[in-house]
């Protein structure tokens, strides 16, 4: 009678399952950060920050009010610049460039690297005209109709308003505004899509919405996501970066980077007890 | 909704039945090796638990992970821990089919008893059975077939119980003393098997009712000689 | 016993109770009082305007230009006050309106904080400036050397309208949350396609309401036009090189005449002055509801 043999080939389903890992091995960085500081003025507000931000992954920013994390998403898209006295020192290369290169412009920048905002902000126009305003203004016209639909495809909000393109985005819920806003920044095809606290003004059907989608869009998209909601990076992100206050000499208080790591790394065995200090809501 | 927790969930969930089946074909190679008296297929088995013990790892790991980064609740949360504990059940069922299989290299060149033989392969039969049962009241979430495993579970421990009498019946002979002892431990091992299955089962009642509770108790209801 | 007790409790009413109510009551009779007093007085204007005017009201008064009689009465109409009046007012807005709106522009959006500081006092002074001041201005400016005309009595009112439409173009600007523009800007648009794209049609309501305001103001102002525009000839005029009549220096003309038909004539064009502004007052309100609308969803 045939043996049973222990040594078999693994079954199929389980080299599949295995290669189902969100994370890529290798990370291609998309950001080069290094030695990154920012300061309003004379206040501090981050210090000699140095990481990569890698293509195709969920990275958020952590950390306690203060500690600089929606001066650092700024930076990456050059909205500082809107801060007359910010001055932004160190290097951020993206996709090998210096974006504060003096003979950068910011515009172009700002065309490769999108945002979404905390408190949802659409134009107060029609659904369709908040999609297509920046796809007119950059002068990607052909097949207007098509952009714009499939940019709300994308945002995962086409069912909810194909029929109603020509009312006021205003009448939008807030968790639809976002979305709005979201495709209204992917409709012009950036590489990057940068989101400071995008659900902190939604409630939580929205949000676990909007994270879903964020779940979806890093597949074709680098994200970058601000987040004072813990629990909501350890959800999303690939990749987690916990930014700490470090109180200088002359008792002015900067942000510094303290950790940055894979997510379930951060929340299962910090390396910084400052980090496992923040994530277990001990302090800060 | 949620749409990356459910991955996860179906993940580990999948990842823990593989494991079921690599600890049923451990167990049929244990009842194999025992039934032939072949020691290197019992060497088989004993490698085999390797493959059993990173499953175990894995999945211990990506519970940890899962709790840490989708703070699961209700069904979720049961769901998680009662995986983490099934995952504890199928390890030491895995580890027992070791033991089976030690001692029958250890005795693989004495005589054995046919009769004896006979119910170790129908307790061990029943045992699979058992296993199996237990996995699929925890994929159908069904209840009743899980409380089944209770009844099943007898006729595992009678003849567990009946074990210690075929042995001092068995002569004078040393070698085949020897082995006798040896094969109470066997039935012992299978006997704990039967038992962590109907701790599968348990566990399927806490994921489906939210209620810890034991089928039966081993110091009420039922006899047990042990 | 147990009842006085109850009412002995955290909240009785006592005499400072009674005294509040009272002193409450007088402060909002004397309030509605102030309010009636106050539409009173438009009551009162409008109905003294209509009353004596109302007998010089025709078809004929809207159509037919002015007419003088040997007997020193007045005859005909207004026509070219009309026409005249309009004439200024569109000419005033044209020149007025770009220039306040994009005076505005600079201020909120684009000038440094000290400069825009300068520029708001510079169009603050401006606005209170005397009418009859600005009218010897371009007399001096522009009449003295070319004569009187529609052009010159229109630029005058332009800088009469100019820091109205500046003023209150301002004040809806800032109205519109920072975060709009950044949403522009963050999309890669240069900042001055988000200004036109997205800062004033959003604004556009508040403009238009300002605008209509500044409107309603300089139609009825008559010093400007004392120097510039006051030797028209009295037949409708169309050439804005031309001086022309119009409705306020009607009014002033017209009731200095000993002839009492000439007094019930400028009555009633003060009534047609004043229905215009009405008009014009109800039309800003319907631009700012509509905005509102929008702004709202």
């Amino acid at each position: 009678m045939p043996t049973d043999t222990m040594t078999t080939v693994m079954p199929i389903e389980i080299a599949q399952r295995s290669e189902r890992t969100r994370l890529p091995t290798k990370l291609e960085p998309v950001f080069e950060i290094s030695a990154l500081s920012v300061s309003y003025g004379s206040t501090p507000a981050i210090r000699e920050v140095t990481f990569d931000i890698g293509r195709n992954m969920v990275t958020a920013i952590i950390g306690p009010s203060g500690c600089g994390k929606s001066t650092f998403i700024r930076v990456l898209n050059r909205m500082n610049d809107l801060v007359p006295s910010a001055r932004v020192s160190g290097k951020v290369l993206y996709h090998g460039e210096d974006l504060y290169r003096p003979r950068v412009d910011p515009v172009q920048v700002r065309r490769r690297i999108g945002m979404v905002f905390q408190k949802p902000n659409p134009f107060p126009k029609s659904i369709f005209d908040n999609v297509a305003w920046g796809l007119r203004v950059l002068g990607m016209k052909d097949d207007l109709k098509g952009r714009v639909e499939r940019a709300l495809e994308q945002a995962a909000l086409w069912d909810d308003v194909k029929d109603r393109l020509k009312k006021s985005a205003l009448g939008l819920s807030g968790g639809q505004q976002q979305r709005l806003c979201i495709a209204r920044a992917l409709a012009v095809e950036p590489d990057v899509l940068l989101m400071d606290e995008p659900a902190s003004a939604l409630d939580p059907i929205a949000t676990s919405r909007i994270e879903d989608l964020m779940h979806e869009l890093k597949q074709n998209y680098t994200i970058v996501v601000v987040t004072h909601n813990m629990q909501q990076a350890a959800r999303v992100a690939d990749m987690t970066a916990f930014f700490g206050i470090e109180v200088l000499p002359d008792k002015s208080r900067t942000g510094v980077l303290v950790e940055y790591d894979e997510t379930q790394k951060i929340f299962t065995q910090p390396s910084d007890e400052r980090t496992e200090g923040y994530v277990t809501g001990r302090f800060g | 909704m949620r749409v990356t927790l459910q991955e996860e969930l179906d993940s580990l969930q999948a990842d823990m039945l593989e494991e079921g089946d690599l600890v049923l074909r451990s167990l049929r190679g244990a009842l194999n090796a025992l039934r032939e008296s072949d020691a290197e297929l019992a060497d088989e088995v004993i490698e085999f638990d390797d493959e059993v013990d990173r499953r175990y790892l894995a999945i211990e790991q990506g519970v940890e992970v899962l709790l840490a980064r989708q703070t699961p609740v209700a069904v979720d949360l049961r769901l998680v821990l009662a995986m983490l504990h099934i995952n504890l059940h199928l390890e030491r069922m895995a580890d027992y089919c070791v033991t089976i299989a030690k001692l029958t290299k250890l005795v693989a060149d004495h005589d054995s008893e046919p009769g004896m033989i006979q119910a170790f392969e129908e307790m061990g039969s029943r045992g699979e059975e058992m296993i199996k049962v237990a996995l699929d009241a925890f994929v159908d979430r069904d209840v009743e077939r899980a409380s089944s495993l209770v009844d099943l579970d007898e006729l595992i421990d009678r003849a567990n119980r009946r074990v210690v009498r075929h042995v001092l019946d068995l002569g004078p002979d040393p070698a085949l003393s020897e082995w006798g002892l040896r094969m109470i431990v066997v039935s012992r091992c299978l006997e704990r098997i039967g038992d962590h299955a109907v701790d599968i089962g348990e566990q399927v009642a806490y994921l489906v009712t939210g209620e810890f509770r034991e089928f039966t108790d081993a110091s009420h209801e039922r006899q047990s000689s042990q | 016993m147990a009842a006085d007790d109850e009412a002995q409790g955290l909240f009785v009413v006592d005499g400072r109770l009674r005294r509040r109510r009272i002193v409450n009551r007088v402060m909002e009779a004397l309030a509605t009082l102030a309010a009636l007093v106050a539409v009173a007085l438009l009551v009162i204007v409008v109905v003294s305007v209509v009353k004596n005017g109302w007998d010089a009201l025709s078809v004929s008064f809207f159509t037919e230009t002015p007419t003088f009689s040997a007997l020193g009465e007045s005859g005909g109409g207004i026509a070219n006050s009309i026409v005249g009046s309009l004439i200024l007012v569109t000419l005033a807005t044209l020149f007025a309106l770009p220039v306040g709106v994009l005076t505005a522009i600079y201020v909120s959006e684009l000038a440094p904080r000290s400069v825009a500081n300068v520029i708001r006092l510079a169009l603050d002074v401006t606005n209170g400036l005397p009418t009859i001041v600005v009218g010897i201005f371009v007399f001096s400016a522009i009449v003295i050397s070319r004569g009187q005309s529609a052009l010159a009595g229109s630029f005058a009112l332009a800088i009469i309208a100019l820091p109205l439409i500046a003023r209150s173009t301002q004040e809806v600007l800032r109205l519109v949350p920072p975060s709009l523009r950044e949403a522009g800007l963050a999309l890669g648009a240069p900042r001055w396609r988000t200004i036109l794209g997205v800062v004033l049609p959003t604004s556009m309501g508040g403009i238009l309401t300002g605008t209509t305001l500044a409107i309603a103001r300089i139609a009825g102002e008559t010093a400007p036009l004392l120097f510039t525009t006051s030797l028209a000839a009295m037949t409708v005029m169309w050439d804005p090189r031309d001086p022309v009549q119009s409705m306020p220096l009607t009014i002033f003309q017209y009731i200095e005449q000993p002839d009492p038909s000439y007094h019930a004539k400028a009555w009633a064009t003060g009534a047609v002055l004043l229905a215009f502004v009405l008009v014009l007052s109800l039309c800003s309100k319907f631009f700012l509801a509509r905005s509102r609308r929008r702004l709202s969803g």
